[in-house]
Formats: C-alpha cells, sequence, structure tokens
C-alpha cells in the first residue's frame, strides 16, 4: 500500500459508481480510516495505557491487598485497608490538613494572583522586570525551594526571625509547634505559585477589551466598578481554568512537604498526598497505601465533576 | 493499486503490535497471592568454587558520615588490585531510610544493586522480603576472616543461625560536649556519669551558653530518636519490649518516658530540641552539649571553632548502656551467583583491617574489626584524637542489644519516633503518646514477623 493510495480523496478519483461499488468503497474508506487512527492516536493511547490507566488500575487491585513493599507474597483482604483507612485515628487529621492546606493555598493564591496581576498591568516602569521577577520561583524545583525556605524560617538563625525582630516580633517554632509547620509549607507553597496565577491572570486582564473599559469610564465608573462588574466577569474562564488546575495541583503537592517537614512534625503536615508517600515507602504498606491513593484519586475526580457541573455554569465566555 | 486484505491485514498487525506492546509493558511483577507466607526462602547452595567474580558490581550507599570520597578511594584501590571487577558506587540516598526505600521499591525490577546498605532498623526487613542473602557460605569460601569481625557487631546481622550482613559503618550514640565550656562553667573535663550529675551541672552551664541555647539538646526524628531513647529508657529500668512483647506499658518504661518529658518541660527542664541537626546547634556553640552518632564525630572535630569532648552516655538510676547502630551491607539475593561472589569479594575488602581503620578515621565510625582497633593506625588515630576511642571501648563496656520491636518490627522504628515526639513536642504524657502507638506496633508484628518465625 503507497501512501498516495490511501491519500488520494476517493470521490475525486472516482466518478460515480454503483452502489455495491459504492459499498466496498465505504468500508475501504472507513478502514484507512482507522489505520490512520491507531497510526497517529496508537502510541498515544498505548503510553497512556501504561503510564496511566495500567498503574491506576493495578493501584484499585493493590488496595485490596495487604502488601508489604518488596515483598514477594501478599494476602488478599477485599476492603480491609479501607476500613482501617476510614476508622484510624489519624485520617481525621490528614483529611483536616488536606483541606486546609488545598483551600488556604488556591485562595491564597488566587486572591494574591489576581492583586499582583493587576498590579503589574499597571503601566510601570521595569514592568518586564518585574514580571520576570514574580514568574521566576514558579520554575525554580519545588525541593530546592523548600530547603531554602527551610534557612529562611530557622527560628534560631533565619532571615524571618530576623525580620519579625524588626517589627518587635519573635520567631514561632516553624519546625516544631503546631501549627506553624503547616503555615510555613503554606507560605512557600503560595510564595512559589503565585507567579504562575499572576501570569494567567495577566493574559486574561489583557484580553479584557479596551472599549468595554472605555464605554466604562464614559459612563462615570470608579475603578473599583470597573474591575466588579467587568474585569472581573470577563476573567471568569480564567478563574475556573485556575480553580481546577490549581487544586488538581495543591493536593497532589509533594515536594515543599517532603523537602521541609517530612509530613511532621507528629503528621501536623501530612497530607492524603503525603501519606501515600508515607505509607508505602516509610512504613513499607504498600496495600494500605494504594487504598489511600485511591481515596485521593476520588477525590480529585469528584472536585474536578463538581466544578465542571455546578462552577462552569457561572462562568462568562465572552 | 490497493488491496483491502492488505489494508485489514496491515490494521490487525498494527493493532496487535500496539496491544502486545501494552499487554507486555503491563505484565510487571506483582507479589503472588494467597500464600500466607513465603516460609523459607528456597536456599539452593551454590557451590561457589565453580563461580568466577563477575566483571561489574553495583553498591548502593548513602555515603555515611559524608564517606563518598574515602569511598570512591577505597574502591578505587580494591580495583586496583581486582583489575578484573569493577565497582559502581550509586548515591541511593540521604539516609538510610531513603536507601531502603529504593531498594524495596526496586524488588522485582533489574535495577537491584549487588551491595546494599542495610541500617539496623532495615537488614531484617529485607531478610523477611527475600531480598538478601546470607553471608556465611560465601565468605568462608573467599577466605575472608569473619571471626575478626567484632562479634558484638557482626552478631547483631544472625538470624537463623546465618548473618545476612557485614558491618560497615558503625556506630554508638556518643555524648559530646563543649570543653571550652565545660572549663568555663568550672566543671571537670568529662561527660557526666549519670543523667542526674548533668542535671546538676547544667546549673553553672546555664551561664555559659547563649540565651537562646541550653545546657543540653538533642534533635528529633526516624531512625534516630528511637535509638538514643533506648539508653534513656533503660537507664529507667525499663524496655520497648522483651523480645516481641511490647512492655511499654510496664512502670520502668513510663519512668523512662517521664524522664525524657522532664528533660524538656517543667521547671529543672534544661534540653531543647533542635530545630534540624543537634550536631549543628553544638558545633556552633548554641548547646552545651548533645547526644550523636560516632558517625558524626569527624564532622564535628573539623566545624566546631573549640575543642569537642566525648564521653559515654550517662547512666539512669538502673544503669544503661548504650545500643549500637550504623549500618552493615548485605548482598542482594536477586543478583548472578557471579555478582554476588564479587560483591563478596569487594564487603570483604571494604571492610579488611587496614580499610575498616582507613574509614573509621574518615569518619568517625568504629573499626568493624578486632584486630583492626589496635592496628597501628588506630592507634595513631586515638593519639592524636582520642575520642575516636570512646566509642569503641563504650561498645566493650557499655553495648547492649537493642530491643527487638525497634530493629526487627518494620514501621516500629517510626512509630516509637512519633511517641517521643509527642512527649518531648507537645509535652504528651507518656503513658498517652505509649497508649497510642502499642496497637500499631502489635498489628505490625503480627502481620509481617509473626508468620516468617
Amino acid at each position: 500500500m503507497s501512501t498516495a493510495d490511501v491519500l488520494a480523496p476517493p470521490q475525486a478519483a472516482a466518478p460515480p459508481v454503483a452502489p455495491r461499488r459504492r459499498g466496498a468503497l465505504q468500508s475501504r474508506r472507513r478502514r484507512s480510516a482507522l489505520l490512520w487512527f491507531l497510526l497517529l492516536a496508537g502510541p498515544n493511547i498505548a503510553l497512556l495505557l501504561v503510564f496511566v490507566y495500567r498503574p491506576l488500575i493495578e493501584s484499585f487491585y493493590l488496595s485490596t491487598l495487604q502488601w508489604n513493599l518488596g515483598s514477594p507474597v501478599a494476602r488478599q483482604i477485599g476492603l480491609g485497608n479501607y476500613i482501617e483507612l476510614f476508622t484510624s485515628r489519624n485520617f481525621t487529621q490528614v483529611a483536616t490538613t488536606t483541606v486546609v492546606f488545598t483551600v488556604a493555598t488556591v485562595g491564597g493564591a488566587m486572591l494574591l494572583g489576581l492583586g499582583l496581576a493587576v498590579l503589574l498591568n499597571q503601566k510601570l516602569r521595569g514592568r518586564g522586570f518585574a514580571r520576570t521577577v514574580a514568574f521566576a520561583p514558579y520554575v525554580l524545583s519545588g525541593f530546592a525551594v523548600g530547603i531554602l525556605w527551610l534557612f529562611i524560617f530557622d527560628p534560631r538563625y533565619g532571615l524571618m526571625r530576623e525580620v519579625l525582630s524588626w517589627v518587635g516580633a519573635s520567631s514561632p517554632q516553624w519546625y516544631t509547634e503546631r501549627p506553624w509547620p503547616l503555615v510555613m509549607v503554606i507560605i512557600v507553597y503560595l510564595w512559589k505559585n503565585l507567579g504562575y496565577v499572576a501570569l494567567i491572570y495577566l493574559a486574561g486582564l489583557q484580553s479584557v477589551p479596551q472599549d468595554l473599559k472605555d464605554a466604562a469610564a464614559l459612563d462615570g465608573a470608579s475603578s473599583f466598578r470597573t474591575l466588579r462588574s467587568i474585569i472581573l466577569p470577563l476573567l471568569t474562564p480564567t478563574s475556573f481554568f485556575l480553580l481546577v488546575t490549581m487544586m488538581l495541583a495543591s493536593l497532589q503537592s509533594f515536594d515543599i512537604i517532603k523537602a521541609m517537614t517530612q509530613g511532621g512534625p507528629l503528621g501536623s503536615t501530612t497530607t492524603l498526598m503525603y501519606s501515600v508517600y508515607q505509607e508505602s515507602f516509610v512504613n513499607g504498606r504498600a496495600g494500605y497505601a494504594s487504598a489511600v491513593a485511591t481515596v485521593l484519586f476520588l477525590v480529585l475526580l469528584a472536585v474536578t465533576a463538581v466544578q465542571m457541573r455546578f462552577v462552569q455554569r457561572k462562568v462568562h465566555y465572552a | 493499486m490497493s488491496h483491502p486484505r492488505k489494508h485489514r491485514r496491515a490494521t490487525a498487525a498494527l493493532a496487535a503490535t500496539i496491544a502486545g506492546t501494552t499487554l507486555a509493558l503491563t505484565a510487571c511483577g506483582g507479589p503472588s497471592v494467597g500464600a500466607e507466607t513465603s516460609g523459607e526462602a528456597t536456599t539452593e547452595t551454590t557451590d561457589w568454587s565453580q563461580v568466577e567474580p563477575a566483571s561489574e558490581i553495583t553498591w548502593w550507599s548513602n555515603h555515611p558520615g559524608q564517606s563518598q570520597a574515602v569511598e570512591e578511594e577505597l574502591i578505587a584501590a580494591f580495583e586496583a588490585e581486582n583489575p578484573d571487577i569493577t565497582v559502581n558506587l550509586v548515591t541511593a540516598g540521604a539516609n538510610y531510610d531513603e536507601v531502603a526505600q529504593r531498594f524495596q521499591a526496586s524488588s522485582q525490577t533489574d535495577e537491584t544493586p549487588d551491595l546494599v546498605i542495610a541500617s539496623d532498623v532495615w537488614w531484617f526487613r529485607y531478610h523477611l522480603n527475600d531480598q538478601i542473602m546470607p553471608l556465611d557460605d560465601v565468605f568462608e569460601a573467599i577466605d575472608a576472616d569473619a571471626d575478626d569481625l567484632q562479634p558484638g557487631l557482626y552478631g547483631d546481622y544472625e538470624y537463623d543461625g546465618q548473618h545476612w550482613a557485614a558491618p560497615y559503618a558503625r556506630s554508638t550514640p556518643l555524648f559530646y560536649y563543649n570543653k571550652d565550656m565545660w572549663a568555663a562553667a568550672g566543671l571537670p573535663d568529662e561527660g557526666p556519669e549519670t543523667w542526674e550529675q548533668l542535671q546538676e551541672w547544667s546549673a553553672s552551664l546555664e551561664a555559659q551558653v547563649p540565651a537562646e541555647g541550653s545546657p543540653f539538646g538533642l534533635s528529633l526524628g526516624t531512625s534516630w530518636s528511637a535509638w538514643w531513647f533506648e539508653n534513656m529508657i533503660w537507664g529507667q529500668g525499663g524496655q520497648y519490649s522483651d523480645e516481641f512483647d511490647v512492655t511499654l506499658d510496664s512502670e520502668e518504661a513510663l519512668a523512662g518516658g517521664e524522664f525524657l518529658r522532664g528533660l524538656f518541660h517543667g521547671d529543672d527542664a534544661i534540653a531543647t530540641v533542635s530545630a534540624d541537626d543537634s550536631m549543628a546547634d553544638f558545633a556552633s556553640g548554641l548547646i552545651a552539649s548533645t547526644i550523636g552518632s560516632t558517625g558524626s564525630l569527624k564532622g564535628a572535630l573539623d566545624a566546631a571553632q573549640f575543642e569537642v569532648g566525648t564521653a559515654y552516655l550517662p547512666d539512669g538510676p538502673q544503669g544503661g548502656g548504650t545500643p549500637t547502630g550504623g549500618t552493615g551491607l548485605a548482598i542482594s539475593s536477586s543478583s548472578t551467583p557471579e555478582e554476588q561472589l564479587a560483591a563478596a569479594m569487594f564487603l570483604n575488602f571494604l571492610t579488611n583491617t587496614e580499610n575498616t581503620a582507613t574509614f573509621s578515621q574518615a569518619t568517625g565510625y568504629m573499626p568493624v574489626r578486632t584486630s583492626a582497633v589496635e592496628s597501628d593506625t588506630m592507634k595513631a588515630v586515638y593519639e592524636s584524637a582520642p575520642q575516636f576511642r570512646t566509642a569503641v571501648d563504650q561498645l566493650a563496656d557499655k553495648a547492649r542489644a537493642q530491643d527487638y520491636i525497634r530493629v526487627f518490627v518494620p514501621g516500629a522504628d517510626a512509630l516509637l519516633t512519633d511517641a517521643i515526639e509527642q512527649i518531648v513536642l507537645e509535652d504528651t504524657d507518656p503513658a498517652a503518646a505509649f497508649e497510642s502507638i502499642t496497637p500499631q506496633i502489635e498489628t505490625a508484628y503480627r502481620e509481617n514477623v509473626e508468620p516468617y518465625l
């Protein structure tokens, strides 16, 4: 088979034909379309199957086992891991930590990011430089960022201690005294991701048509009124996109926690995602960890579905 | 001209290829389900005299005691002596736990090392998972003088009449003190014999430390706190467990917990928690004394601007003692006999009299051979830095085998650490702290150890 055979548009090549012949032609076309589909989409589908769906399904299966990482044998225990998870003392703490972390990082990043974007959208000198600086933390490695901020937060020698002392405050015990470790991790996560949110909002701001703003100005609207009645509604697609992606990213965040607190002290910075790592690799309970991972997956699925179903209705696509 | 048949065949072939590849990639190994236990591993004995060493082996290390340079040096020396064998040194983690996580995750893949770091709390889990092999036969085949290995250290890896690792970077916790502050406080140049004595001395040490500092400091963390706390719980006559029976609710164990609580809380608290590493706070002069591993000795001597003193861990009212710890090296059971033989040869080389002395000198870890302790190299080291001697003497005078649950029950070390953190960080009643972890330790024992005994 040559490429020309497949590529040649059959209707152009063939004059009107008898019905039987047309049927053959159609099925030939269908097959050739299928062939092309497999050829082009096949590799991607194969990759997805191997690296996304297979682990997903295997993880469901593993969650029904009592299996230690590295062990050649396992025992089937049905829903035992799930029962243990939902009845464990730690579950409430992990769930609360996850919710607090997610709400604080997503909400905080979106509010501050919008503010930063409005600021960066002003016609100021050095704006390009400021934009670059604001975006820079986002491209840094989360692990490196975590390690660096550990120095800053060090309650005995850290920069933060110095800064706090300017206003007469003493440094909290960032590493050891609840709730400060969680606050510390949230601050660093915000710092790292703010630039990204700001950048996306900035793009949204710049796509707000100038004539709408001019019209509002002509009608004597204050700049706050313009923001509330024109800019924010026109930014809803951006906000929606950020809400979905930031929430997924936040629920899955790992590197900063691993670098800074390892989920501690006393589990106070252990999110659902972190406990998957902790249970599987630290405690070696791969079966139980798979159950936690499955719960996390369902949470992510639910969050996304709810957002798609309800929040999207409020989105105003211009 | 195209042929529908050909199309069909091509389509089918393509689909089959994709499906086949997918299946092949999907069919990775998993655990076999159903069997209650694996029982003993298939102990097929290898006739080592028929095996030729492999030309290349891989060693996973975390370079304990910042030893990467000396490890590389020793590899070069080995390769010079055995030109047919190459050793690849892989940094497999920053600490024992990370190496262990990676080693466990690597099981059932082709990416396993031939020689791997196996710390006190991990080697038994490797053994339970059938990931490592016993060393006795292969050591005999290569004439490794196993009898010369310090019995207290080699014996730690014995189970079922066989040794599953050989000692490498072995340590005890040491009491480190700042000699300058000690002198300024008018104290004798020695560590306290008892914890009570440290308490008394602390009054005069308070004046020597900066406002943020304290006479004594400790850091927390897995593979760490539950190690030094053994000294304290033993000092009160308690222990984590009697063999595998958890004894954390005994009066003596609770007294151990109360002692720890008193160190950090209450009116005459003398200790603070170090945010990160207490050795760093010690070296910077923030705390006057601490507990650190023998393996931190070289680093402390290099970093401190003052004279560093080392001493035995203090005793409690019921005595005390020191646990031994650190890491050994184990050989992977999934390597080929050729690789295993080469790994054994290299392991024997690493721990021979001369090299264990070299390693000890570079890090502060204890020499693992009896012959090395009295070797000229070590004598010279002890002469110039007597601090190196403390650990070896303490091993002889005060060493005590670790409580079973900490080293043999998977995850128990992390749980014990949790209880210790509750007491130290949150002033939790020791009874409540210990009670919160006991059921989990018992479950871990029932699920992961008992079936294999």
